[in-house]
C-alpha cells in the first residue's frame, strides 16, 4: 500500500514510500511498524496530534486496513 | 446565500477580492460587509528573521476545509454571503496570506463571523506552515492560544 506523508513528516520522511499490509493490520499497528523502520521520525509519528487519513477520510487508529487503500499521515494542521 | 472559496497558488490582491465580494452580494437586504486580511511577517513569534512562508496543501483535502468553515459560518451567523481566498505555497513577508469576507444584516454578525472563521481556519484548514529563515526552517503548529481561542466558540457554534 502507498503511504503519503505531509509537512514535517514528509521532511524526515519522503512524499510516500510503499510497504505490505500486514493481516488485520489496524492504522496503529502501521504507525508503530513505521516509526521502527524510521527512527528519525519515530517521535512525529506516533504523536497523538499525528492523524491518518484513508482515502480522503480521516479515521481513528483502530481502523482496519486491507493493504488496498492509500492513507497518508497529518501533522498538526495550521491555517490561517 | 453564496459561499466563496479559493485556494490561491500566486499571491492576491485583497481590495479587488474584497470589491467582487461585494459586487457580488446575493443579499441586497445585507446591511453589513466586515472582513480580515492575513499578512506575512518578517519576524517569526520569537523574533528570528522570516524571508518566506511556505504553506503545503492537500490536493484533495485543504478546498474542502475552507468550505467547510465558510458554511458553518453561515449557518451560525446567518450571513448572506461569504468568502475565503487562502494562499498556498510560497508566501513573502508582507504578502497577504488570507482574506475572510462576511455579509450579514448587521454588524455584529459580520463581524463575529470574521473572527469565529480565523479562529476555525487557524487550527482546522488543511495546510501546514513552514517559516524559512537565514537561521533554518521551522514547522508551526497551533499553539495552546490557537486551541484556546477555538474552545470559544464550541457553545455557541458546535460543530
Amino acid at each position: 500500500m502507498r503511504i503519503g506523508f505531509f509537512g514535517k513528516l514528509r521532511d524526515a520522511l519522503g512524499d510516500e514510500c510503499e510497504l505490505a499490509a500486514e493481516e488485520g493490520e489496524t492504522v496503529a499497528r502501521l504507525r508503530n511498524r513505521l516509526a521502527d523502520l524510521h527512527h528519525q521520525a519515530d517521535r512525529e509519528l506516533l504523536g497523538p496530534r499525528v492523524r491518518a487519513c484513508v482515502d480522503g477520510v480521516i479515521v481513528g487508529d483502530d481502523f482496519l486496513l486491507t493493504g488496498q487503500e492509500q492513507i497518508e499521515f497529518l501533522p498538526p494542521l495550521s491555517g490561517g | 446565500m453564496a459561499v466563496i472559496v479559493r485556494l490561491a497558488t500566486e499571491t492576491f490582491a485583497p481590495e479587488g477580492e474584497l470589491a467582487g465580494f461585494m459586487r457580488g452580494l446575493a443579499n441586497a437586504e445585507a446591511g453589513a460587509v466586515a472582513n480580515f486580511v492575513g499578512i506575512a511577517r518578517s519576524r517569526s513569534g520569537t523574533g528570528e528573521e522570516v524571508t518566506a512562508l511556505f504553506l503545503e496543501h492537500h490536493p484533495r483535502l485543504t478546498l474542502p476545509s475552507l468550505e467547510q468553515v465558510g458554511r458553518d459560518a453561515v449557518g451560525c451567523f446567518a450571513l448572506s454571503d461569504v468568502k475565503i481566498v487562502h494562499r498556498c505555497g510560497t508566501v513573502a513577508p508582507g504578502e497577504p496570506i488570507v482574506l475572510v469576507a462576511a455579509a450579514a444584516a448587521h454588524r455584529r454578525a459580520a463581524l463575529t463571523a470574521v473572527d469565529y472563521m480565523m479562529d476555525r481556519l487557524k487550527s482546522e484548514a488543511v495546510f501546514w506552515k513552514r517559516e524559512d529563515g537565514p537561521a533554518g526552517s521551522v514547522w508551526i503548529e497551533p499553539t495552546d492560544q490557537d486551541r484556546t481561542d477555538l474552545e470559544r466558540w464550541s457553545e455557541a457554534c458546535p460543530e
